[in-house]
C-alpha cells in the first residue's frame, strides 16, 4: 500500500467523523442499534454466565428432571403475562408441563437465534461472494454456468426448498442452518458477481494488468476490496432477513416434537396449539421479539444507508 | 424488437432454468441413496414380502441399479408421464394431488398480489409525493414494522383477531363444516372434500348455482389472502416510494414542472410510470416470499392449497408431495418471472427498441 | 422600456449537512425586451441556480434568504424569502416545502407558458416512457388546450371550397399572415392559419405538394357530442366541469386535444430542423440523438410562445459539430421568435456568438455585464479580462489559466470574492463589496479599480 500523507489521512478521518455524524442524526438507526446491543448483549451473558439472569440450562427447552422436580406442573395451563412472570408462561404440548416461564426462554432463545443468524449469512456470504467474485471475474463459460446453476436456485420459492433440503439431509438445527446457507449462498454469488463486473470495467484494473500483476493477485488485492464493503453493508442487512425466515421454518415445525430447542420460531410452534385455545402470547411474544430484533436490524441498515449513499449522505 | 421476440428469447432461457431445476429435485431424491425415492410409491404400512416385491418391481422400473445418469432419464420419463409416486396423506397419486389444490393457492395467490398492488400504488405514490408529511410518517412505520414481522405472525395475528377472538370472519378450511352435508354429490366429492370443475369451491358453487355454500367459501378466502397481501404490501410500498423519491429527483420531472404541468400530475403521470417500473422488477424478487408466504399462511387458516399440503406433508413424512412441491412451485414460479419479464417489457419502451 | 425580468440583489443558501452554501450573493440583473443576454462564468459559480431561482424550481433545501426577482410587476420569490427572513438559521426543508408547494401552484401559469427553460442535459430531460410527441403537446395542452380545440375545429369546418379561396388568398399575398389571420376570422375558422402557413412555409416540399397538403386541411370528422365540447374549450380554455370529471368522456376529449397537440409538434419540430417529424413524434428519447433530443427540449421550451426563454447550458453536454447546428438554431429562433433569451454557459466563445449582452458571474455575483463587443474587445473586470485571454484561439497566441480555484461557497471571502485571485486586489478589496461602476454607455463592473472614474 503507498503511504498516506498527512492531509489524506485528515480527510480520511474528518469522512469518519461525518459518518458517524450521520448515523447518529438518524434517531431512529441509534434506536435500533441500543435494541440490537441489547439482543446482543442477552447473547453474550447467557453465553458466559447464564445464572446471571436466572436461567439455568441455556439450551433446553424444558430443564432436564424439570418434570420430576416439578410435578404440579404437568397439565398446567399457561398463565397470562403477569408481575411474576413478565412474559407468561407455557405449556409443552397441550397436556404436557407447564409453568415455563416465558421470559426465560425467550432470553435464552435470543441467543441462539442470533448465533445461527450471523452463522448462516456469514457462511453464506462467504462461499457466495468468493464464488460470485471468481465467476465475474473469470468470465466466458465458467460465469454462464454459475449463471444458471444460480438461476435454479432462485427458480424455487425459499421456504419450500428449505423444507425438501431439510427433509432430505435431516431436521435438526444444524441442518436448518445449513439447508438455509445453501439457500443463501446464490445471493452473494450473484451479488458478489455483479460488483465483481463493475470492479472489472474499471480503469484501474486495467493499469494493473498492464504492470503485469497476476490474476489470481488482481482478484485479491484490488477487486476484493472494492467488493467487500457493498457485502458487508448487504450482511448487516441479511442478519436481520435470515431470522425471519427460519423462524417461520420453525414454527411450521420443521424441528420434530422430540428435539426441541430454545429458538424464537420453535416456541411459537410450541404455542400454536394452545394459542386458539385463548393462550395468544404464547405465539405473539416470540413473534413480537423476532419482530424488534429484525426491526432493529433494518432501522440500522437505513442509518448505514445514510451513512453510504453520498446523496443522503449531504 | 418487438415484444414477441422478446418473449420467445426469455421461453428459450427458460429452458435450461427448467433442466436444472429437474437436476435439482433427483438430486435431492436420490443423494441419500434410493430409500428416499422409493419411499415416495411404497406405502409405508406395506410389509414383508409384498414389500420386498415392489421394491424389486421398482427397482427394475426405474433401473435403479444402472448408473445415476440413467436412473435419471427414466425419473424424467415418469415425471414428464405425471407419475410422482403417491401421497400418504391424501392416499391418492401425487399428481393428482396437486390438481385438486393447486387452483385454491392460485387463486389466493392472484387476489392478494392484486389487493396488494390496488393499495400499494396510491399510498406508495402519495407517500413520496408528500415527503415527511404526517401521512408518510405514518405510512413509513406501518410498513417498516410489517417488513420486519416474520409472515406467520402476520398472518397468526390476523387468525387471531379477526378469525378466533372477534370471530368476524372464518378462518379455517374452504367452508363452514356445517354447510359440508348440503353440498350435492354430483359436482363434489364428500370423501374427499374437492369440488368439480374448478376445484375452487367458491367458484365451483357459483358456476352451480349454490350462492350459500359460494358466498361461505368467499369469505373464507377473505383472511387468507388480508394476511398475504399484508405481508407483500410492506415490501411493495417501500420498493414504491423510494423508487418515486428518486424519480422525482430526474431531470424529465423537473422539465414537467418546467413546462408548468400541475404538480398532481407531475406525481401521477409523469413519476409514476417511471417508479413503477424498478419496482414491477423488484416484485419479481419478491415472489418467491409470495409463494413462501401462501405456504405459512395455507397452514395456518387450513386452507386447502398446495401450500397447505406440502406442509402437512412435510410434517408427516410424505416425501413424494414435498419433492413435487419443490418441482411444481419451481415451475410456477419460473413462470410467474417471464411473466413479470414480459410485463415489464411492455411497459417500458426501452426494452422494445433495443 | 421597462425590463422583461429584474434580479435584485438576489442571495440563495444550500443548506446541506456539511454546511450552508451561499451559492448566490447578491445578484443584480436585468434582462432587456427582446435582447439575448449571455451569462457566462466557471462551474460552480451560481448561474444554474440564478436559472432555477427564477423558474422557481431549486431544490427544498435552498433557502432565499434576500432578494427579488421581478416578472410582470410581481416579485416570484417573495413567499419563500418570507419564510427564510422569518426563521433565520432554523431554516427546515420540510417545512420550506409546503411553501414551495404553494409557489409551485402560482409558478403554474408561468413556467412553460411565459417563462421557459432549457435544461443542461438534454440526454436526461425527456420522459423516457413518454413519446416525444406527447411531451410536446402536453405542454400546449397543460397550458392552451383552447388553441388546440380551434385547430381542430377549424379544420373540421373548413370546406374545400373555403381551401381553393385559402390558396389564392396565400398566392395574392404572398402568404402573408395578417391577411391569412383576417381570412380565417371573418370565415369564423380562427386557428386555420398557423396550420396553413406552416404548409407553406415549408422549403423542402414542393408547391404542388404543399396545395394538396393544405386542400387536405379540411374535412376533419369529428361526432356532433365531440364537437359540442371541443367547442367549450374553444371559447372558455378548458373543458367544461361536468365532463371533467367523467371518465370515459373526459378521456376522449383528452385524447382528441392531446393528437392536435401532437400534430402541432410535428410543426414546431420541422420549423426547428427536424426531419420527418411525423415519424418522430411517435419515437421515445432513447431513440433520438443528443442534438435531436435538445431541439426537442427547445420545441417544447418556445411551443407557446413566452416572453422568456432561459437556456441552460445548451452546447455543453453535445458534441461539437452538434454545438455548431444548436447555435444556429438559437440564431434562427432568435429572429423568428420574439421572446427575450438568458443564454446560460461556461463558454465564452459560445455566447460571443448569440448574445447581445453578456454578464460575467463570479462566485455568486455579477461582476461585469456590456455589449458583447465591449466585453470582448474592452474587458474591464480583472476576471473577465483573465477569462478572455483563457480563451484558445486560431492566432495562437499563449492560453493562460486563472491561478487559484473557485472559493468554497460554505465560507466565500470578505469583500470582493475574487481578491484572492486578483493581481490588481489592494486594500479596499479584501473588506468592501464592491458595487456596480458605469463605464462608457453601457457597461457595469463591480471593482474598485473603477472607483471615481
Amino acid at each position: 500500500m503507498a503511504t498516506v500523507t498527512v492531509t489524506e489521512r485528515n480527510v480520511r478521518f474528518d469522512e469518519l467523523k461525518l459518518s458517524a455524524r450521520v448515523f447518529f442524526a438518524n434517531k431512529t438507526a441509534v434506536a435500533g442499534l441500543m435494541i440490537f446491543l441489547l439482543f446482543i448483549g442477552d447473547a453474550l451473558v447467557i453465553q458466559i454466565a447464564p445464572g446471571v439472569l436466572g436461567v439455568q440450562y441455556p439450551n433446553d427447552v424444558v430443564p432436564p428432571q424439570f418434570t420430576q422436580t416439578n410435578p404440579e406442573c404437568v397439565g398446567t395451563a399457561p398463565e397470562p403475562p403477569s408481575i411474576g412472570h413478565l412474559f407468561g408462561t407455557i405449556q409443552y404440548g397441550l397436556s404436557g408441563i407447564g409453568c415455563l416461564d416465558l421470559l426465560q426462554l425467550v432470553m435464552k432463545a435470543i441467543r441462539i437465534d442470533i448465533a445461527i443468524s450471523f452463522f448462516i449469512v456469514f457462511v453464506g456470504a462467504a462461499i457466495g461472494t468468493l464464488i460470485g467474485v471468481v465467476s465475474g471475474y473469470a468470465g466466458k463459460w465458467l460465469d454462464e454456468a454459475m449463471m444458471r446453476i444460480t438461476d435454479v436456485f432462485f427458480s424455487v420459492p425459499f421456504l419450500i426448498l428449505a423444507l425438501a433440503v431439510g427433509f432430505v439431509i435431516g431436521r435438526t438445527l444444524l441442518n436448518m442452518a445449513l439447508a438455509l446457507i445453501i439457500i443463501w449462498w446464490p445471493l452473494y454469488a450473484r451479488y458478489g458477481r455483479s460488483l465483481t463486473l463493475t470492479t472489472k470495467e474499471a480503469t484501474f484494473i486495467e493499469s494493473a494488468r498492464a504492470s503485469g500483476s497476476g490474476r489470481l493477485k488482481i482478484m485479491f488485492r484490488h477487486i476484493l476490496p472494492n467488493v467487500l464493503p457493498p457485502v458487508l453493508v448487504q450482511i448487516s442487512l441479511d442478519v436481520g432477513t435470515v431470522i425471519l425466515i427460519f423462524s417461520t421454518l420453525a414454527f411450521i415445525g420443521f424441528l420434530p416434537s422430540n428435539a426441541l430447542v430454545p429458538e424464537l420460531g420453535v416456541i411459537a410452534n410450541i404455542g400454536l396449539d394452545l394459542a386458539p385455545l385463548g393462550y395468544w402470547w404464547t405465539v405473539i411474544v416470540p413473534g413480537a421479539v423476532i419482530t424488534l430484533f429484525a426491526l432493529a436490524v433494518n432501522l440500522m441498515g437505513d442509518g448505514l444507508r445514510d451513512v453510504i449513499d453520498p446523496r443522503r449522505r449531504s | 424488437m418487438k415484444l414477441w421476440i422478446y418473449v420467445v428469447r426469455r421461453l428459450i432461457l427458460l429452458v435450461p432454468t427448467i433442466i436444472g431445476l429437474t437436476f435439482l429435485v433427483f438430486a435431492l431424491e436420490h443423494v441419500g441413496g434410493t430409500s428416499l425415492f422409493l419411499a415416495q410409491y411404497i406405502n409405508p404400512h406395506l410389509t414383508g414380502t409384498a414389500r420386498q416385491k415392489l421394491v424389486e418391481e421398482l427397482t427394475a422400473k426405474f433401473h435403479l441399479n444402472d448408473p445415476v445418469y440413467i436412473q435419471y432419464f427414466y425419473w424424467l420419463a415418469a415425471i414428464f408421464q405425471g407419475d410422482m409416486g403417491t401421497s400418504t396423506t391424501i392416499g391418492q397419486p401425487v399428481a393428482t394431488g396437486f390438481v385438486w389444490f393447486m387452483p385454491n393457492t392460485i387463486m389466493l395467490t392472484i387476489v392478494a398480489s392484486f389487493l396488494t398492488w390496488v393499495i400499494s400504488i396510491p399510498i406508495g405514490v402519495y407517500s413520496a409525493a408528500r415527503r415527511d408529511s404526517i401521512l408518510d410518517q405514518s405510512v413509513r412505520i406501518v410498513t417498516f414494522t410489517l417488513y420486519s414481522m416474520p409472515v406467520f405472525l402476520i398472518g397468526f395475528a390476523i387468525f387471531l383477531t379477526l378469525g378466533t377472538t372477534w370471530r368476524l370472519l372464518p378462518d379455517q378450511g374452504n367452508v363452514d363444516p356445517i354447510l359440508l352435508p348440503t353440498i350435492p354429490d354430483a359436482w363434489f366429492d364428500h370423501t374427499t372434500a374437492v369440488s368439480y370443475p374448478t376445484h375452487i369451491l367458491a367458484i365451483d358453487a357459483f358456476l352451480h348455482g349454490d350462492w350459500t355454500v359460494a358466498w361461505n367459501a368467499l369469505l373464507h378466502v377473505i383472511l387468507p389472502a388480508l394476511a398475504l397481501t399484508l405481508a407483500l404490501l410492506a415490501g411493495i410500498i417501500r420498493i414504491l416510494r423510494a423508487s418515486m423519491l428518486e424519480v422525482l429527483e430526474q431531470d424529465y420531472v423537473r422539465l414537467a414542472r418546467a413546462k408548468g404541468v400541475p404538480e398532481r400530475l407531475v406525481h401521477n403521470f409523469h413519476a409514476k410510470k417511471n417508479a413503477l417500473l424498478p419496482t414491477v422488477t423488484s416484485y419479481g424478487y419478491l415472489v418467491s416470499s409470495l409463494f413462501g408466504g401462501a405456504v405459512v399462511i395455507e397452514y395456518i387458516f387450513t386452507f386447502k392449497g398446495i401450500g397447505w399440503w406440502t406442509t402437512v406433508a412435510f410434517l408427516n413424512g410424505d416425501v413424494g408431495v414435498v419433492m413435487g412441491s419443490t418441482f411444481v412451485f419451481g415451475l410456477i414460479l419460473v413462470a410467474t418471472t417471464l411473466i413479470l419479464d414480459v410485463l415489464y417489457a411492455f411497459l417500458d419502451p426501452r426494452i422494445r427498441y433495443e | 422600456m421597462s425590463d422583461a425580468l429584474a434580479i435584485r440583489d438576489l442571495h440563495v443558501q444550500f443548506h446541506t449537512r456539511r454546511g450552508v452554501y451561499k451559492a448566490l450573493n447578491g445578484v443584480d440583473l436585468g434582462l432587456r425586451r427582446g435582447e439575448v443576454l449571455g451569462i457566462a462564468g466557471e462551474s460552480g459559480c451560481g448561474k444554474t441556480t440564478m436559472g432555477l431561482a427564477v423558474m422557481s424550481l431549486l431544490p427544498r433545501n435552498a433557502s432565499i434568504p434576500r432578494g427579488q426577482v421581478i416578472f410582470d410587476n410581481k416579485d416570484l420569490v417573495n413567499l419563500p424569502r418570507e419564510y427564510a427572513e422569518r426563521v433565520g438559521d432554523r431554516f427546515k426543508p420540510k417545512e420550506h416545502e409546503r411553501i414551495l408547494r404553494r409557489v409551485g401552484k402560482a409558478m403554474a401559469r408561468i413556467r412553460g407558458r411565459r417563462i421557459s427553460m432549457v435544461f443542461q442535459e438534454p440526454m436526461t430531460s425527456l420522459n423516457p416512457v413518454l413519446s416525444i410527441g406527447f411531451q410536446v403537446a402536453e405542454t400546449v395542452y397543460v397550458h392552451d388546450p383552447a388553441l388546440l380545440a380551434r385547430r381542430v375545429l377549424a379544420r373540421s369546418k373548413a370546406t374545400p371550397q373555403i381551401m381553393r379561396e385559402v390558396l389564392t388568398l396565400l398566392g395574392a399575398t404572398q402568404g402573408d399572415e395578417a391577411a391569412l389571420g383576417r381570412f380565417a376570422a371573418d370565415h369564423d375558422l380562427v386557428g386555420l392559419e398557423e396550420q396553413v402557413l406552416f404548409v407553406w412555409r415549408r422549403e423542402d416540399v414542393h408547391i404542388s405538394r404543399k396545395e394538396k397538403a393544405i386542400r387536405s386541411l379540411a374535412g376533419q370528422s369529428m361526432k356532433p357530442w365531440e364537437r359540442n365540447i371541443i367547442e367549450t374549450v374553444a371559447k372558455t380554455g378548458s373543458i367544461p366541469p361536468q365532463f371533467a370529471r367523467v371518465p370515459v368522456l373526459s378521456k376522449l376529449v383528452r385524447r382528441i386535444l392531446v393528437r392536435e397537440g401532437s400534430r402541432k409538434a410535428r410543426e414546431l419540430l420541422t420549423s426547428l430542423g427536424i426531419h420527418h417529424a411525423e415519424r418522430v413524434v411517435k419515437m421515445f428519447p432513447h431513440e433520438l440523438s443528443g442534438g435531436m433530443r435538445q431541439r426537442v427540449v427547445i420545441a417544447i421550451a418556445l411551443a407557446n410562445n413566452p416572453e422568456i426563454v432561459i437556456m441552460d447550458e445548451p452546447t455543453s453536454a453535445v458534441d461539437v459539430t452538434v454545438q455548431a447546428q444548436i447555435l444556429e438554431l438559437v440564431k434562427q429562433i432568435r429572429t423568428s421568435v420574439s421572446a427575450s433569451f438568458i443564454v446560460i454557459s461556461h463558454d465564452l466563445a459560445v455566447l460571443a456568438e448569440v448574445s447581445d449582452r453578456i454578464a460575467i458571474m463570479y462566485a455568486g455575483r455579477i461582476v461585469e455585464v456590456a455589449p458583447t463587443a465591449e466585453i470582448l474587445h474592452h474587458p474591464l473586470h480583472p476576471y473577465t479580462q483573465m477569462l478572455i485571454s483563457a480563451i484558445p484561439t486560431l492566432e495562437g497566441k499563449s492560453v493562460e489559466g486563472i491561478k487559484g480555484e473557485v472559493p468554497d461557497m460554505r465560507a466565500p471571502p470578505a469583500g470582493c470574492a475574487f481578491h484572492p485571485r486578483c493581481p490588481f486586489a489592494f486594500e479596499k478589496c479584501n473588506s468592501v463589496v464592491p458595487i456596480d461602476f458605469r463605464q462608457g454607455d453601457d457597461q457595469l463592473v463591480a471593482c474598485w479599480l473603477y472607483e471615481g472614474k
